[in-house]
Parts: structure tokens; sequence; C-alpha cells
């Protein structure tokens, strides 16, 4: 049964009207910066500004508390000082309004565990959905809700997509939400839960679970509250949408002596990678990672770990084929039917095998005529295409064939281009077409792997 | 020691056949009923660390030796009390892992298995997952080990018996939620193609 908190999560990301308590007319402070953005970009909804001290605010009316609202007000942002706050959200409950973001800090994190209580109290007496304290609240595409208290010209913002961040840490939350828009990555909703007081991780996962506009979810989480609930959620949500999840703070030091040798070597990180195995989810090791995995996971899933690889940078192919055995996957052996169809279209002095290396005078047809071959062939579970976009045979053709086969959706293909700036832009190129690219063998073949591990977990289910 | 034993039989672990005897003479029919070859160890609440004193001998094959280490692990632990000497049939050769236990304070109890024995803090080879688990669980734990062709087979010798492996696991899970156990070690425990011996415990609550 989904608790009436987490279902009013949806006034937080469609609110008819927002009130912004704690706005100011000075331009370095919070409460300005999010006013700014949700009356000056494309949330449609109606905006309050809220503060006592004010009768008008970049020209809008100002009211004295939520309460003096005439209209309807679904959401409302919190920026004052931590004392207030729990009194603005009784106000809040009083005049029915079903989300609060808290962006303020001062609560448990500094010590102020009594006042933390004291928020939780009043925002679960109203049912309300609070995210926060101690947050950069969220972002949210589709409906330009938006209280990260960046301003857009230092932290770019990701445009609509089918992925959703939640985020412990405000500080690596807008780092990655800066990345996936620098990327071309496209966003669902962004939840910065800071103290997850009232929502906590699994709650906003569990409201993912069901969102129609999420179709894959990364999680970056420094330490849990409640272990099993996340545990539950987590292997619930990764059944239907792939978790993408960055632990930190792994190697704190121990709280106590251990006595046993198992207490010696099992840290606190122990049980959370034993938790992500368990529950099938996908770790990444770091921000890089986290990023190679989800450009991959909105390709279609691969009924097994054979690896089809084709270059025309013969290094590349080795690289890439050597990276495959070392991470656990396999490369495909080629039947006879495919030999045949290759053997049509490669040219008679070349070698026909995986990786099926078509030399650096290849030019854009061969590739898309043995990519074709590679797309038929039922031994292929995945592709990767290792392009050597340096060679004076390959042009700007070759992102269309590219394109063309990644939007077929047989099977996962993924491009590697190494090189500086010229590479690099078809790397961009090709990011921006949804085709998945990595500058390096290896990061494309990790992808590929657990990619693999993920698909082929939900078929042994 | 013993006290551990006996809770370890009560949630049905098999241990290896074992007595406190507190003659010479009930040590050799001890011995004889249970075959050599037999290991014995002080038992003694004054002596925690017993290899440190000379309170532990083994791989004795026969009475004339199991006299001598009998003389000679009273003569070590002279000065102490003592409440009798252990015998125990010596365990079975073969692959020595650890299957250890915790109690983790975000997900509850979590079960532990690694390459056993001394190098066990050294590689710190070991997979974990969290209670309750299944068979499955258990094949991925070892999957997950660097030391795995040990446990599966590798370079013709044959794997290790698996269904003894995961019961053992699957009953250390139950063993530490009923006990609420803190920290476990069953420590080695040996590992052949048709069994398992478990030889050294130790836990806390």
């Amino acid at each position: 049964m989904t608790s009436e908190k987490v279902k009013n999560m949806k006034y937080i990301f469609h609110p008819k009207g927002i009130a912004v308590v704690g706005a100011s007319t000075k331009p370095d402070k919070l409460g300005n910066i999010v006013l700014k953005h949700l009356v000056g970009e494309g949330f449609e909804g109606k905006v309050y500004p809220v503060n006592p001290k004010y009768d008008r605010i970049l020209g809008m009316k100002c009211y004295s508390d939520v309460t003096k609202i005439k209209g309807k007000v679904d959401c409302v942002v919190i920026a004052t000082p931590a004392p207030t706050v729990p009194k603005i959200i009784q106000q809040c409950g009083k005049k029915k309004v079903r989300g609060v973001i808290v962006l303020s800090g001062g609560f448990g994190e500094v010590g102020n565990i009594e006042l933390e209580s004291k928020l939780k109290e009043t925002a679960e007496r109203y049912d309300i959905a609070c995210i926060g304290p101690n947050c950069l609240g969220v972002f949210d595409p589709y409906t330009d809700v938006d209280s990260l208290f960046f301003p857009r010209y230092k932290l770019q913002r990701p445009g609509p997509g089918d992925i959703s961040f939640v985020t412990q840490s405000g500080a690596v939350g807008e780092c990655i939400m800066d990345l996936a828009a620098h990327y071309g990555i496209g966003v669902s909703k962004f939840i910065s839960y800071g103290n997850g007081t009232v929502l906590d991780e699994s709650d906003v996962l569990e409201y993912l679970e069901r969102d129609k506009k999420t179709k894959q979810v990364i999680l970056y989480i420094e330490g849990v509250k409640d272990g099993k609930k996340l545990f539950e959620r987590i292997k619930k949500v990764n059944k239907k949408k792939p978790v993408v999840v960055l632990k930190a703070g792994k190697y704190g030091k121990a709280l106590e002596a251990a006595m046993s040798h198992t207490g010696n070597i099992a840290g606190n990180y122990l049980a959370y990678k034993a938790a992500f195995r368990q529950t099938k989810v996908t770790e990444a090791e770091d921000i890089e990672e986290l990023f190679d995995f989800v450009k991959i996971f909105g390709q279609p899933l691969p009924k097994g770990k054979r690896i089809g690889v084709i270059t025309n940078g013969g290094g590349l192919g080795v690289l890439t084929t050597d990276a495959i055995e070392e991470q656990g996957l396999l490369t495909s052996v080629f039947g006879k039917d495919t030999e045949k169809k290759l053997r049509e279209v490669v040219p008679a002095h070349r070698n026909i095998g995986n990786p099926l290396d078509v030399a650096a005078d290849a030019n854009v047809e061969l590739y898309k005529n043995s990519l074709d071959v590679f797309m038929g062939d039922r031994g292929v579970d995945g592709i990767i295409v290792a392009v050597l976009f340096q060679s004076p045979a390959i042009n700007e053709d070759i992102v269309d064939v590219l394109v063309k086969a990644s939007d077929d959706r047989r099977k996962p293909i993924v491009v590697v281009a190494v090189g500086g700036s010229y590479t690099d832009n078809y790397r961009r190129i090709l990011e921006g077409k949804g085709v998945p690219t990595y500058g390096s063998p290896l990061g494309a073949v990790k992808a590929m792997k657990r990619f693999v591990d993920y698909s082929l977990s939900k078929k042994n289910k | 020691m013993l006290e551990e034993f006996r809770l370890l039989e009560k949630h049905g672990f098999k241990l290896l056949p074992y007595k406190v005897v507190k003659t010479l003479n009930e040590a050799v029919a001890t011995a004889e009923k249970m075959g050599y070859p037999v290991a014995m160890k002080v038992v003694s609440s004054e002596i925690s660390h017993k290899t440190d004193v000379g309170g532990v001998k083994i791989n004795i094959r026969n009475h004339i030796a199991l006299k001598l280490a009998f003389k000679e692990i009273m003569e070590n632990a002279k000065g102490k009390m003592v409440e009798g000497i252990l015998i125990q049939k010596m365990a079975r050769k073969g692959v020595e892992l650890i299957v250890g236990g915790k109690k983790d304070p975000q997900f509850g109890y979590m079960v532990v298995l690694g390459l056993g024995g001394i190098y066990v803090e050294v590689f710190r080879d070991i997979s974990a997952r969290i209670c309750p688990i299944n068979e499955k669980d258990v094949e991925e734990m070892v999957q997950e080990l660097k030391a795995h062709p040990l446990i599966t087979g590798a370079r013709g010798k044959k794997p290790i018996n698996f269904k003894s492996l995961k019961q053992l696991l699957i009953r250390t899970c139950g063993f530490l939620k009923k006990e609420d156990i803190k920290e476990l070690d069953l420590n080695p425990v040996v590992f052949d193609s048709k069994g398992c011996d478990i030889i050294d415990v130790r836990f806390t609550r």
C-alpha cells in the first residue's frame, strides 16, 4: 500500500501553484534564485512569493504567510532559517498544501535532532510529501518545477528524458545534473532528498517505480537509515526499471573493534555490496562509470553475452576483444551462414573473424553492410563498433549508418570513439542521437557487461 | 569452546565427533572408538590461547602417540585449572573456507564466505549476502570469489560438495537470527567432494 505522503509527491512535480517561503529581493539569496527560475522559465502554474518583510518581489505581490494566499497552492518551497520551518509546515498543512520542499539546513546534520523530529511530526500529521531538509529539492524538465538554487548560467539544466536521479548529496547531485546536460542526456526527475526526514530514498524510489516518465533510476547514497526498506524497494524497482547506484562513504573507520575475522574484513560497505548484488542493481564505482552505464541501459536488452566487434582500426578491435575476455563476456563465433554473408560484403583479401577488421581503407558502405550481417546473426547478442574516425575513407555518413542500426532496436549497439577533438565531435553527435559512445574500448565493454548481467538477471527470475 | 559446539549442534550443525575426557584410560578408549587420527585440546577456562601454551596436539595416529600427547598437554597446563581434554576426530583434507556471520546495523544479519585459514585477512577474498538467502545466492557467492576455481574444481580436482556448502550457509543465516549473534566465524571449514567439517567456531552475541 502506497502511503499518502508518497502519493502526494505528484503535487511536487505537477503543482497548479507554488509558493516560495523566504522569497527575497537580494540576488544571491536562495529565495531569490528559486523564485526567478519559477517565474522566468517554463513553469506554467502560479507562483507566490512569501516573506513578511516585503510587499512586492520581482513585481509580484508578496504574502506574509502561505495561509494568506487566495489561490490554490499545491507545493511550497521553504528557504528560511531552520527554527522557523516547523511552523511554516503547519501553515502549509492548514492551507492544504500537499508537497513541501525544505531547502534549509540546520537540522539533524548539525545536531538539531529535536527540531528535525518536530518537522517530521508536523509534515506527517498533514500527510505532506516533504523533501529535505538540507537539500537542493527537485527539478522536472517537463514541468520546469525547479528548486535548485544554483543559477542556470553556472549549472546547466538537462532537457526532458526518461532517467530519474535520486541523490542524498546536493553537491554530487548538481554535478551529475550539470554533466547530464553537458552530455545531452535527458532527465525525467531530479530529486535531492537531503536528510530524508519525511520522504527517504526508498519512498522516493517507490514514487518513481510508478512514474510513467521514468524508465531508469540513478541513486547516489552515502548512508541510509533503513537498509531493509531500501533492499526491498530497489529489488522491486530494478525488476521494472534498471537502477544504477553509486555508493559513497565505503571505507569509514569501523565504530568498534571486531573480535572475529568476519568482523575485521566486513566493513560497513560489505553489507551494501551484498545488498546490491542480491537485488541485482548495477553499482557504479564513480561518476564517470555512472554515466557509462546509464547510457547503455536505454538500449534493447541483450539476450546473451556473445558480442560481435566491427572495426576499421585493427588494434582497437584487439583491445576491445581483450576487454571482452577480461570482463567475462564472450566473442561471438560466426556460423557458416554469417561467414558466407560477410564474404559477400568484405573484400576478398580480408580475413573474416571476430573482431571483424574491415581495415583502415574501409568506407562507410562496408561498415553498413557488415553491421547488417551482424544484426541478422542470432549468435551476436550485442555489437561494439570501434570506429577509427580519423581514417580518410570514413566520412560523416557513418553517423547515419550507426544511428539507423541503433534505431532498429534489435540488439544493443555501442560505439567506441578514441581520439581528440575531431573524434570527440562525432562522439557528441552520436550521443545526441541516442547511440551510446565511449572514449575507450574498456569503458564500452564494462558497460556492455553490466547491461548483459542486468538482462540475464531479469531472464532468470 | 564446548558451549559453542553444543549450541551449534542444537541448531543442526553437524560437527566432528568429540568428547571431553578426564583420564588417560578414558582418552584411549574414546580415541579407539572414534578411530584415529584424532586431535586433542586442553579444556580450561583459564587458558584462552590453547595453541600458544602447547595445549593442542593434532594428527594423533595411535594409542602410543595419544599417551605422550596427553601427558605433554597436562604438563604444559600445570598450575591452571584443567577441566579435561577434548578428543576430536581429525577433519578431512580439502579446501579450507571461512563461513562468517555478522549483524549489520543497516541490513541486519549477513553471511560471509571466503577462503579460510590464516590468509583470510590478507587476501580479503570474500563475498556476502543479506539473510535470508537461497541456494541461488550461495552459487553467486561462490562465483564472486576470486578463488572460486578451488571450490568448483581446478586442475583436475573434484569440485567440493555444493550441497553441504549450501546447507551450511543457509543454516548459518537461521542460526544468526535465532541466537541473535553479533559476529560469527566458522573458520576453517574443510570441504571435499563428499562433505565438510567445521574445525573451529567463535561467536559473540
